[in-house]
């Protein structure tokens, strides 16, 4: 039982006898990987049954094994890898404009009332609309290409963006930026030793919760129009009712996703680390 | 040669809602080159003002503030502040808060790093370069502070209540630390204080200020001879000193001063 406990918490060569978080030691199904593991087995093992024995017609809902024997084929012939690189060109050069000129923005608006004051009604009434609805003039303006895809990214990112960073650089603590002035530094000296080390933690945060919405970008953006990328195998799979290779796109999708996000967690976590200790 | 020169500095801030709060009325005061000042009064005697006009930080409303002859207009590299609550970049480690200054005066890290070195053996936190400020004591982070000042090698050094969160024993062990750094390195210091024994124990001269407005009441003399080493405190002559500061201050409104 307690090796079990500390493989999962990742302790495997420490042999220290007591945990470091006895939050943590809640046995074998207290752990987290294990009880995610057990809901992936078991979400999937009901995704099978529903599919084989209620449903019985792989047109309404295709069963995991089917759709993962159709993986299969698709890794094999090329269309999965060339469909998902595609899509996965889209969404990072999409999310990497939407982060860079979000967090350019978002300080302008900190650093200069005057661009507060004239953007902040626009990127409060853009982020909260369904900005989406957008994507088929986007496409029209950038046609069916690459390049269309990535402005629907664009503008999925670009606002939360905006709103984190403003959020980080407001959150920075004055007695630093009465140091910074103290010791003769320079505005922009100021801006990157305090603000921005002090907002980076929100400006990560902020990239992790646009992860989510540049995925909803990449296939949106395909399904009104494209010639490849997941979204368009979305698009042709279900006007076929071919549900084992859509199904096998949305996964993908949604793998991406949980990726992403891990990766962006585990910055946040290490930029957060100073925190804790705090 | 007097290095520091308060000419009828006045300051006074616009309230809220109109009127006006004056800060500091009419001060002047000299500090000679290597003296160590203190001033102590109650709060809103206005003496963090008076200090962050020193830095550079604030500008007077009235009146100048010369060094050397100089007017002080902005922050300069000839001053250092070590501030109240310690002011640590908390994503910074030790030795990385201690190159502050310096970075931000141009100074490469090559440089900078083996001089904040020597100031963190100076302060006595050698071992802990490479710990950031939330790993340490309250003690701790103070001396960091007193590092980050000392390491730009200014003329003057000031510092605003430095002590003034720690515990009783920490403090006074800090204060005995902080007369041995100045003793080695001898600058101009001038240190804001609300606490009288503190005030005798580290200073040369004690100003004492009255409150609303702020301004200088007395000048009172500390002729202790240095070092003063931690037993110092018990020399009867400081306690006189004690009290007659103790009774200057008597007479207004004392919620904030502490013997």
């Amino acid at each position: 039982m307690t090796q079990l406990t500390q493989t999962s918490a990742g302790l495997v060569t420490d042999d220290i006898p007591l945990p470091r978080n006895p939050v943590e030691r809640r046995g074998f199904f207290g752990s987290r990987r294990v009880t995610e593991l057990i809901s992936i087995i078991a979400g999937l093992a009901l995704w099978e049954v529903a599919a084989r024995f209620l449903i019985h017609n792989t047109a309404f809902l295709a069963p995991p094994s089917l759709v993962a024997v159709r993986a299969w084929q698709m890794i094999g012939d090329g269309t999965l890898l060339y469909n998902g690189w595609v899509s996965l060109q889209e969404l990072i050069i999409g999310f990497v404009l939407g982060v860079v000129v979000g967090i350019a923005i978002g300080a302008a608006m900190v650093q200069w009332k005057l661009v507060d004051n004239a953007l902040e009604v626009w990127i409060s009434a853009l982020y909260a609309a369904p900005i989406v609805a957008l994507a088929p003039i986007l496409i029209i303006w950038f046609g069916f290409g690459t390049s269309s895809k990535v402005a629907v990214v664009f503008i999925m990112v670009v606002f939360p963006m905006i709103i984190s960073t403003q959020a980080g650089l407001e959150s920075v603590d004055r007695r630093l930026l009465l140091v910074a002035r103290s010791f003769c530094g320079s505005r922009w000296k100021t801006f990157r030793t305090v603000a921005l080390p002090s907002a980076a933690p929100f400006i990560v945060s902020g990239m992790r919760q646009s992860v989510g919405r540049a995925l909803v970008g990449v296939v949106v953006g395909e399904l009104f129009g494209a010639k490849a990328g997941l979204g368009n195998v979305i698009t042709t799979a279900s006007s076929v009712f071919d549900m084992p290779t859509l199904f096998v796109a949305v996964v993908t999708l949604a793998l991406a996703g949980v990726i992403l996000t891990g990766i962006l967690r585990s910055f946040e976590l290490r930029l957060a680390a100073w925190r804790d200790v705090a | 040669m007097a290095l520091i020169e308060f000419v009828d500095v006045g300051v006074s801030y616009r309230r809220r809602g109109g009127g006006e709060t004056v800060a500091l009325e009419r001060t002047s005061l000299t500090i000679a080159n290597g003296e160590f000042i203190c001033i102590v009064g109650p709060s809103g005697c206005g003496k963090t003002t008076m200090l962050h006009c020193l830095d550079g930080l604030h500008t007077p409303t009235s009146g100048r503030i010369l060094i050397d002859g100089r007017e002080i207009t902005a922050p300069g590299r000839d001053r250092a502040m070590v501030f109240q609550s310690a002011s640590l970049m908390p994503w910074r480690t030790v030795v990385r808060n201690v190159t502050y200054g310096l970075e931000l005066h141009g100074v490469p890290l090559r440089e900078a790093i083996p001089r904040a070195q020597a100031m963190i053996e100076l302060v006595g936190l050698v071992g802990f370069e490479d710990r950031h400020p939330g790993e340490l004591s309250g003690g701790m982070q103070q001396r960091v502070n007193l590092a980050r000042a000392l390491v730009i090698d200014p003329e003057v050094i000031l510092l605003d209540e430095p002590f003034a969160a720690l515990d009783a024993q920490t403090r006074e062990l800090m204060q005995t630390e902080l007369l041995r750094v100045w003793d080695e390195t001898k600058k101009t210091a001038v240190f804001i204080t609300h606490q009288i024994s503190e005030a005798v124990y580290l200073a040369d001269r004690v100003v004492v200020m009255s409150a609303r407005p702020g301004r200088v009441k007395a000048i009172v003399p500390v002729p202790i001879p240095r070092p003063r080493p931690a037993s110092a405190r018990r020399d009867p002559h400081m306690f006189e000193i004690e009290s007659e500061v103790a009774a200057l201050i008597d007479g207004m409104p004392t919620e904030n001063v502490a013997v």
